[in-house]
């Protein structure tokens, strides 16, 4: 998805921001804390109202720009996110959870009643839906910030573009340019490491190919991101289940990814219909 | 850079004195930049000592792997080629351009540009780095921080003792022979290296090492190794006629089935020693205000690349930017640059997370002929390369204007009424554009909708973010400009003659200064035709002007819209229905047209259809120009760059790159 700032016309000089979460653990919000040295001219231009983690602020909106964390996965959140929609002019999902529905979504491909009773002793006092989505699936999204955490570079890159009426330089590229910009070595090419860098969308700065490991796809899919292509690569040496599990991760829900998943019949691991029989704890 | 060869005598440089070399080359201030291991593989990287080169590494390069295994050989360039290649340090992936002064204009960034010298050029990597001179630095303008670079830089060859199963530097005649483009060649022996100066600069070198000379045997055994490495790699991808055979295959079944091998992950464009693709990014700071911008190294692969405002896009589908590149590497970078685009280094091959071969996909699409004719050795150098003293423009180098008028045109449209003292401005011509910068913006190229005494008016429609600050400007705003760009319309073609104007919508801004330069000299030209389609009435632009025009005796003007409304009396249909039955024939009618791509097909059709040429036929074309001097990449058609070559073409020159899908 393309992000397109509001007008500057219609950006007001400082405008009423919220922050708010669904299913996540919350370490996307926390890198807006991480903004160090910008905090204080971030809070100048920008009117905090809502956002847990900082604040004791509380408002329903309006919003001019909301930035929503976390999947949509209890019948609670599907209803929230419709009325905060309707409150906001700029709906900016952030995070992995919120733009693909997280780790989470690997209970997508499982019995739900059977993942709730392997986690809750008493799941009949828990109230989830039996999927975990992305925001984008119930309501229309202006514009998102990837990765698990999302980057900071990126965030502020957002917030200065739209305050300045631009749009943000969010690539959509594969992680790959970012590392031959660097002049990291393919870890694929030169070392044989799994890496989904040419199907993820850049943004982390090619943070683990530059520590010698393989990216993990938290970014999720970039456009066009041909997972098949690379699987089928993947596969010249080792099984489908191995590369499913290498797709099966914070983006597992995305499409691209999906696809890559359904053909290998799931995503193996203790997620899949085995494990429901013999429990973790056995 | 090296200047003509003059009889090398060639010298000895035992192994134990590389450092003395080393040393020789830095006491001139210069950094040394040469091959050392680092992650795995062999990189290009600022070395201090011999120590760091590769001593007794090799590389196994396949499509898709690469491994190094080590020895105890005592040699240092057997590796085969690294992963870097020298544009990092020739055309880096990340160059500063502008910022914001005090007062909110835009001026270019100087870079500090160090002396360099390379250490280890293969044969393949020269024709590489003259290959990228021949697109940054010749003309009509260049890219300053390329050519500060290159001309520092010192090259020391090594020619290759061994070849990789990637190499095909035989079949595209840039190797593996050094014959030219370095200061100095060594060739590796066991014992050390002989060592043959090509340039002033090289002998100075070489007279303050004060070396023996090489004996004949080691001249020999140079020169028989060099030999091998030509008869290990064949010649892999038979390159006479390859242009034209791959020309002819635009709609080729391969092209959709190595689109889904492909990742389009841009590891081939970005590893590439020729590929100079970048795109230029803005940053602001939290006050809106203040801003800077970089160039980055980009790649066609993307589907941004691609991206014009509006959000339309050249190559949505990833076969199209396969063919792209690969027809641009082997095919049009001949009609543009007069040489190869591909050097046959094979990083693409080894670089491609799948595996991806293009030589294979080379064979498969443009198959050689039953009996190719053998490749001409030496190559013959390529016509019309004379990096010499060509006038460098520096691709951030504004000039201040105000905004002294807005004049709002349509509900989306605006015009600017621009003042400036600067000459090169005011001295533009029909068809050319400037690049119109404002700090914390992206920097769009406009056309110029008229050209006054005392500045420029500008029409712009709020298509994007950028657009639409362009249009909210108010008088005073000062505004940074950079032009004027481009080939102007050949209004002297029509010179005695008839001409016909066809504008579509917006595409009426860059026509108003050829209907300004006729009327100011009726005289030269028979008959006037102008023909304007909008989408609707509100959409028409200069109402009030075009009116006045109607009211003149000396030409024809018409009007029709998409869809008409209430308040419309005239008709209602698309601009070719103006003329497609009018009583004139084109025989002796230059035309030129602006608008939409569909609609200038059509017109061009129709225009055709009564008799206008297709060499008289003109049109300027919007593609996605970013940097405005030719060296992004971004407007690439064909052989053509827009921005530079254009983006006024004639029918004739464009031929079926306006009209095959994706290119």
């Amino acid at each position: 998805m393309l992000a397109v700032p509001a007008s500057r016309a219609t950006m007001p000089r400082r405008p009423r921001i919220g922050v708010v979460k669904f299913a996540s653990c919350d370490g996307c919000q926390l890198t807006l804390l991480d903004l160090e040295d910008d905090l204080l001219a971030i809070a100048d231009r920008l009117d905090i109202v809502e956002f847990a983690e900082a604040t004791s602020n509380r408002s329903s909106g309006p919003f001019d720009i909301l930035f929503v964390e976390g999947s949509i996965s209890t019948p609670e959140q599907a209803v929230d996110i419709v009325r905060l929609r309707a409150a906001t002019s700029t709906l900016v999902t952030i995070g992995a959870c919120a733009t693909s529905g997280g780790i989470q979504a690997l209970r997508n491909w499982a019995d739900h009643d059977a993942v709730r009773s392997l986690v809750y002793p008493d799941p009949e006092y828990v109230e989830s839906l039996a999927t975990a989505t992305p925001v984008a699936d119930h309501v229309a999204v202006d514009a998102e910030l990837r990765g698990c955490p999302i980057s900071p570079d990126q965030l502020r890159e957002f917030v200065t573009a739209t305050l300045a009426g631009r749009r943000p330089d969010l690539p959509d590229e594969a992680v790959c340019a970012e590392c031959k910009r660097r002049n990291v070595v393919c870890v694929a090419v030169a070392e044989g490491v799994t890496c989904l860098g040419p199907v993820t969308r850049s943004g982390c700065g090619a943070l683990c190919p530059a520590y010698g490991r393989g990216c993990y796809g938290c970014f999720g899919p970039r456009e066009s991101a041909n997972g098949e292509g690379l699987a089928t690569w993947l596969g010249r040496d080792r099984d489908a289940a191995d590369t499913a599990r290498s797709f099966a991760l914070f983006n597992a829900w995305s499409p691209p990814f999906r696809r890559v998943i359904d053909a290998a019949g799931g995503p193996p691991g203790p997620i899949d219909g085995r494990l429901t029989e013999e429990p973790l704890d056995a | 850079m090296a200047a003509a060869a003059t009889a090398p005598t060639t010298a000895f440089l035992p192994r134990a004195g590389l450092d003395r070399l080393l040393d020789t080359l830095r006491a001139d201030g210069r950094s040394i930049v040469g091959p050392t291991i680092r992650d795995g593989a062999v990189v290009y990287e600022e070395i201090a000592t011999a120590d760091a080169l590769p001593v007794g590494w090799r590389s196994d390069a396949a499509p898709g792997t690469y491994r190094l295994t080590h020895d105890d050989a005592a040699r240092a360039f057997d590796y085969g080629v690294p992963v870097t290649s020298w544009k990092r340090y020739t055309h880096p992936p990340r160059v500063p351009l502008t910022r914001t002064t005090a007062d909110g204009l835009v001026e270019a960034v100087e870079t500090a540009v160090p002396p360099m010298a390379f250490i280890g050029v293969r044969a393949c990597e020269i024709a590489a780095l003259d290959i990228q001179e021949r697109v940054l630095r010749a003309g009509p303008e260049g890219d300053v921080d390329h050519v500060r670079r290159r001309d520092q830089a010192l090259v020391v060859a090594v020619e290759c003792a061994l070849a990789s199963s990637t190499c095909f530097c035989t079949s595209m005649g840039t190797g593996p022979e050094v014959t030219g483009g370095a200061d100095l060649v060594l060739s590796e022996l066991d014992a050390g290296f002989t060592v043959r100066a090509l340039s002033e600069a090289g002998k100075a070198v070489l007279s303050r090492l004060a070396l023996p000379a090489a004996s004949d045997q080691q001249i020999a055994a140079a020169a028989d190794q060099v030999a091998g490495v030509r008869s290990a790699i064949g010649d892999p991808v038979p390159s006479v006629g390859l242009a034209e055979r791959l020309r002819a295959a635009p709609e080729h079944p391969r092209w959709d089935v190595v689109a889904e091998r492909c990742l389009a992950c841009t590891n081939c464009t970005l590893v590439c020693p020729t590929c100079f693709c970048t795109s230029v990014s803005v940053t602001s700071d939290l006050d809106g205000i203040t801003g800077e911008s970089e160039r980055t190294w980009d790649s066609c692969f993307t589907l941004g690349f691609g991206r014009v405002a509006g959000d339309n896009n050249f190559r949505p589908r990833v076969a199209d930017r396969y063919r792209q590149w690969l027809t641009h590497k082997f095919s049009t970078w001949w009609d543009q640059f007069g040489s190869t685009g591909c050097v046959g280094c094979g990083r693409c091959i080894t670089w491609c997370p799948v595996g991806i071969d293009v030589r294979e996909e080379l064979l498969a699409i443009a198959p050689p002929d039953a009996a190719p004719a053998p490749i001409p050795w030496p190559p013959a150098p390529a016509a019309g390369h004379a990096p010499g003293p060509l006038p460098v423009v520096e691709p951030a180098r504004y000039v201040s204007a105000e905004v002294s008028g807005v004049t709002r045109e349509t509900a989306d449209t605006v015009t600017l009424a621009l003042s400036t003292d600067d000459p090169d401005l005011l001295a533009s011509r029909p068809g050319q554009f400037v690049m119109v910068a404002r700090p914390a913006q992206a920097v769009p190229p406009i056309s110029i909708s008229r050209i006054r005494s005392d500045g420029l008016d500008l029409t712009i429609r709020g298509v994007g973010p950028a657009t639409e600050a362009l249009i909210a400007s108010t008088p005073g705003d000062p505004i940074s400009l950079r032009g004027p760009l481009g080939r102007p319309w050949p209004l002297e073609t029509a010179y005695g003659g008839d001409v016909v104007i066809v504008a579509g919508g917006i595409g009426l801004a860059p026509l108003r200064p050829v209907i300004d330069a006729i009327f100011r000299e009726r005289y030269r030209f028979e008959a006037v035709r102008i023909y304007l389609g909008a989408r609707t009435p509100r959409d028409r632009l200069f109402v009030a002007e075009m009116a006045a025009l109607g009211g003149r005796t000396d030409l024809e003007i018409e009007e029709i819209v998409d869809r008409g409304g209430p308040e419309w009396f005239g008709r209602v249909g698309v601009v070719t229905q103006l003329f497609e039955r009018a009583p004139w024939t084109g025989e002796r009618t230059t035309a030129f047209v602006c608008g939409p791509d569909r609609m200038m097909q059509a017109t061009a059709r129709t225009l055709a259809a009564s008799g206008v040429a297709p060499e008289r036929t003109w049109l300027t074309l919007e593609r996605n120009m970013a940097c405005g001097v030719g060296v992004c990449g971004h407007c690439q058609l064909g052989p053509y760059f827009v921005c530079r070559d254009g983006p006024v073409f004639s029918v004739a020159e464009l031929g079926d790159t306006f009209t095959v899908e994706g290119r």
